[in-house]
């Protein structure tokens, strides 16, 4: 542990730009240290970091010890499974997503400490054709530790899922320095009764309750029902429950054609009739939006590329397949598609290789990286301001009126906002951009209504990001105090001090572990 | 005017593979793209020929299966495109390549202007443009980042140097590089990719263009690859402790040492 000093101020903040405050930081590098960490800490807070790449400030520690796993960063063995036919991959939960394309891209893997086991493994993946970890936070700096903590998800979980999907085991240390093995299908929970051994042989079992969940893309509160996996109770628990660490990720193989798509449509009825049928009538992986506003702010802050100035609403979609004429069939069909709603094909941009690919993420990478830039500017005339950025997500017959209510909050109180991400999964960003502190305050009214909103069409205030420290009053909205109740019992019972990042997910308990 | 755009198949990576054991180039599993810098290039005929009126014809050396990448340059615009293609031009080095090219431009024939990307990804040589200038006898610039003004006859353009830019005037026809500063390409469209789908590639081997064949391919290269390394830039960090008035005095030690004062 080491005493917080100005060196190490950049780790009492993340990417929702909140700060908080510390007396210790530690960066372990095995699971070892982090039982030594917890054990020190005995009793104070434990804030529990990956690459604070958050926006909900889930890693923005509230007094006591940071636990930064960053250093634990080894991609630690590979193994095939024969039942599943998959690969799978064993990390710790310090290792960067992006540090994971790379190898499974470039097939190369530190294999100083693996065993003869794994080797065999890496011999047969390398002649098995290029795998895939598919879920894909725009954010590739992200740890797995911190995906798995906040279910993430991206553009491709239309199709393929977010992170729960595939996670198939994970290692967890609870705050008395036990340590939990939990394996998919293995440590199941039944009519809410659990069991599982900790690694000292100590039988740990329970009780869960179970909450309804929404019909839609989700990442608020605790997973819970009535039979399932205890494994994915703590995936999504956003450090509350215990600390991931060591994480075992199923790959997919990579689809041999994946072509992607970017539509520009004359108005947002046309863009939402044309995300309409495209995901009645074709398969594609991925939906998102850019609407009017972000492009115009993409246009303002030189980031417009090949834009043209009458482009009003983009939509990207991509198509994977195994055969290149297959997926083309699929993009020109929706081509068909766009016209139909008002687009013109000539006035496509399709990426039909890696390549060319990379330069439509960057694009969508852009907006977000813009709204932040932006933010940051007006932060050091106004630091009171923050971005307010939604995560909210609605049933698919929900869409058309979603937006309509957020356009028409946008409008009804002069505010500047962006709109863009998961259309396909009825999933919007809607990022309001403060101008001053008059507006940041309308804004978080209006964000909140807008949150009401949401749950009372069935769904949820955070669909990917996790509710961390900022979203805890709306979801207290959508489960009622009575779910808060539910899921603090369950903190209890792996964290019965209730130490591990306090003040995540639901109100903190103020007379825990304040340092004396 | 007829513009012709050189672009070249390379493997999709900007970190080049090298086999240790015999230190050649590993372009296998890897997606083949057109080379970054001749995207830029293609754009920038295509924007030329849409302002001047005219067409761009792309043009290719390489293996039968590098019809594709030209097929592409057609989904993004151009009007045509040449593949030489032909087992004696391979293994051919910067000098057999760039004397093959301006075969095959010549063949083409009645062009204003010639472009190619700054340097290959791969090769990294960044000799083919020029080379095929000289073979061809007409002017060339190079590092082209601007062009201010095109006329039928001649070009204006900004070219950049080591420290700085400068603005050349150049007569018509010409070879110009580009660097990627010059434009953001623009993706093939739906309607592109339609057009395409349909559209020819002309291939044309050593015999339709009059070379000699004592000149090109392997036969015709001047060099030979002894061995490919990547280079090694060996820095290190030396920490400076003390009063910032020491620290300043043990640089300038350090520096001149090193001779890296030049008073
Ligand atoms: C530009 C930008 C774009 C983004 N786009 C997306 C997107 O498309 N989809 C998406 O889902 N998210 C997105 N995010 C948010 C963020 O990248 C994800 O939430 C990511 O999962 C956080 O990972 P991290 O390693 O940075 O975690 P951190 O921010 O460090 O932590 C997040 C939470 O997880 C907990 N945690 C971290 N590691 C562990 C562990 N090992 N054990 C227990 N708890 C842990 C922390 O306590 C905290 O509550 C984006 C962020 C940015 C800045
Ligand atoms: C030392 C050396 C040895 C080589 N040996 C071999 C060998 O044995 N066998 C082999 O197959 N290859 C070999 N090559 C690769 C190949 O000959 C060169 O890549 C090729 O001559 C082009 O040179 P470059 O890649 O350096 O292109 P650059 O000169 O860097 O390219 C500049 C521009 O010229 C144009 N251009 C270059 N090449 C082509 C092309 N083929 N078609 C159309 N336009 C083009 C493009 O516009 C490009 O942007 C070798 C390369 C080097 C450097």
């Amino acid at each position: 542990m080491i005493r917080m000093s100005s060196e190490y101020q950049d780790y009492l903040r993340d990417e929702s730009r909140s700060t908080g405050h510390a007396e210790h930081i530690a960066f372990p590098v095995c699971e070892d240290d982090v039982r030594e960490a917890l054990g020190q800490a005995a009793g104070c807070r434990v804030t529990v970091q990956g690459a604070r790449t958050g926006l909900a400030a889930g890693a923005v520690p509230r007094g006591g010890l940071i636990l930064n796993l960053n250093k634990m960063n080894k991609i630690l063995g590979l193994r095939y499974d024969d039942e599943k036919q998959c690969f799978l991959l064993r990390v710790q939960p310090g290792v960067l997503l992006s540090q994971v394309r790379r190898a499974l891209h470039d097939l190369s893997f530190d294999i100083s400490n693996w065993d003869e086991d794994a080797k065999t493994a890496l011999s047969l993946l390398r002649k098995s054709g290029l795998w895939f970890f598919s879920p894909d936070p725009t954010e590739t700096s992200a740890t797995i530790g911190g995906m798995v903590a906040c279910n993430a998800s991206g553009a491709r979980s239309f199709h393929y899922g977010p992170t729960r999907d595939y996670v198939e085991a994970l290692r967890v240390v609870f705050s008395d320095t036990s340590v939990a093995d939990l394996r998919r299908g293995r440590e199941m929970v039944s009519s809410g009764q659990f069991s599982f051994q900790t690694d000292s042989g100590s039988i740990v079992s329970g009780t869960l309750p179970s909450l309804p969940l929404p019909q839609v893309k989700n990442a608020s509160g605790y997973y819970l029902q009535e039979d399932m996996d205890l494994l994915d109770l703590f995936i999504g628990s956003e450090g509350t429950l215990g600390v991931i660490t060591e994480v075992e990720i199923r790959l997919q193989p990579l689809p041999a054609s994946i072509w992607g798509v970017t539509v520009f449509l004359p108005g947002t009825g046309e863009a939402l009739g044309f995300v309409q049928d495209l995901r009645t009538e074709l398969s594609p992986v991925a939906i998102e939006l850019f609407d009017h506003r972000a492009l115009q702010l993409l246009r303002e802050q030189g980031h417009a590329g090949n834009l043209e100035d009458d482009h009003h609403t983009a939509v990207y979609a991509e198509f994977h397949g195994n055969a290149k004429e297959e997926v083309r069939n699929m993009v020109f069909r929706s081509g068909e598609i766009a016209v139909r709603h008002g687009a013109r094909e000539e006035r496509t941009w399709v990426a039909t290789n890696y390549h060319d690919l990379e330069r439509l993420y960057l694009f969508r990478h852009a907006t977000p990286e813009t709204v932040n830039s932006l933010i940051d500017r007006r932060r050091q005339r106004d630091p009171g301001i923050t971005k307010l950025g939604t995560d909210m997500a609605v049933p698919d017959d929900e869409l058309v009126a979603i937006v309509d209510l957020y356009n028409r909050g946008i409008k009804a109180e002069g505010l500047e906002a962006v709109m863009f991400g998961h259309i396909g999964d009825n999933h919007i960003h809607v990022n309001i951009l403060p101008r001053s502190m008059d507006d940041y305050v309308r804004g978080r009214q209006l964000y909140h209504d807008w949150a009401r909103e949401v749950i009372a069409r069935g769904g949820t205030v955070s669909a990917e990001h996790g509710v961390g420290k900022m979203k805890v009053a709306m979801l207290r909205d959508m489960v009622g105090p009575k779910g808060v109740q539910m899921m603090r019992d369950v903190k209890r019972i792996f964290d019965p001090s209730g130490v591990l990042c306090m003040g995540n997910v639901f109100d903190e308990d103020v007379t825990v572990g304040e340092i004396s | 005017m007829r513009i012709i755009v050189c672009v070249k198949q390379v493997p999709a990576t900007t970190e080049v593979k090298i086999d240790p054991i015999n230190n050649t180039l590993i372009r296998d599993g890897l997606e083949a793209i057109m080379n970054p810098y001749d995207a830029h290039a293609l754009e920038e005929g295509l924007r030329i020929a849409s302002r001047l009126g005219g067409k761009v014809t792309t043009l290719s050396m390489g293996v039968p299966g590098v019809k594709e990448m030209l097929l592409d340059s057609l989904a993004v615009g151009a009007e045509e495109a040449v593949l030489l293609t032909d087992r004696k031009f391979a293994g051919a080095d910067t000098l057999a390549t760039s004397y093959a090219l301006a075969a095959g431009i010549a063949r083409i024939g009645d062009f204003g202007l010639i472009i190619c990307g700054k340097q290959a990804t791969d090769g990294d040589t960044a000799h083919v443009g020029p080379s095929i200038a000289e073979k061809l006898g007409i002017p060339h610039v190079t590092y082209v980042q601007k062009i201010e003004e095109i006329t039928e006859d001649s070009l204006t353009c900004i070219r950049l140097t080591d420290d700085g830019t400068e603005t050349v005037w150049v007569q018509l026809p010409a070879v110009i590089t580009v660097v990627k500063t010059i434009n953001t390409p623009r993706l093939p469209s739906i309607s592109g990719l339609r057009k395409a789908q349909n559209a020819q590639v002309m291939a044309w081997g050593a015999a339709d263009v009059s070379v000699d064949e004592e000149d090109i391919g392997i036969k015709g290269s001047a060099t030979w690859v002894i061995k490919t390394f990547i280079p090694s830039f060996l820095t290190e960090c030396k920490m400076l402790e003390g009063s910032a008035q020491g620290q300043a005095r043990a640089l300038v030690s350090e520096l001149e040492q090193r001779g890296g004062i030049p008073w």
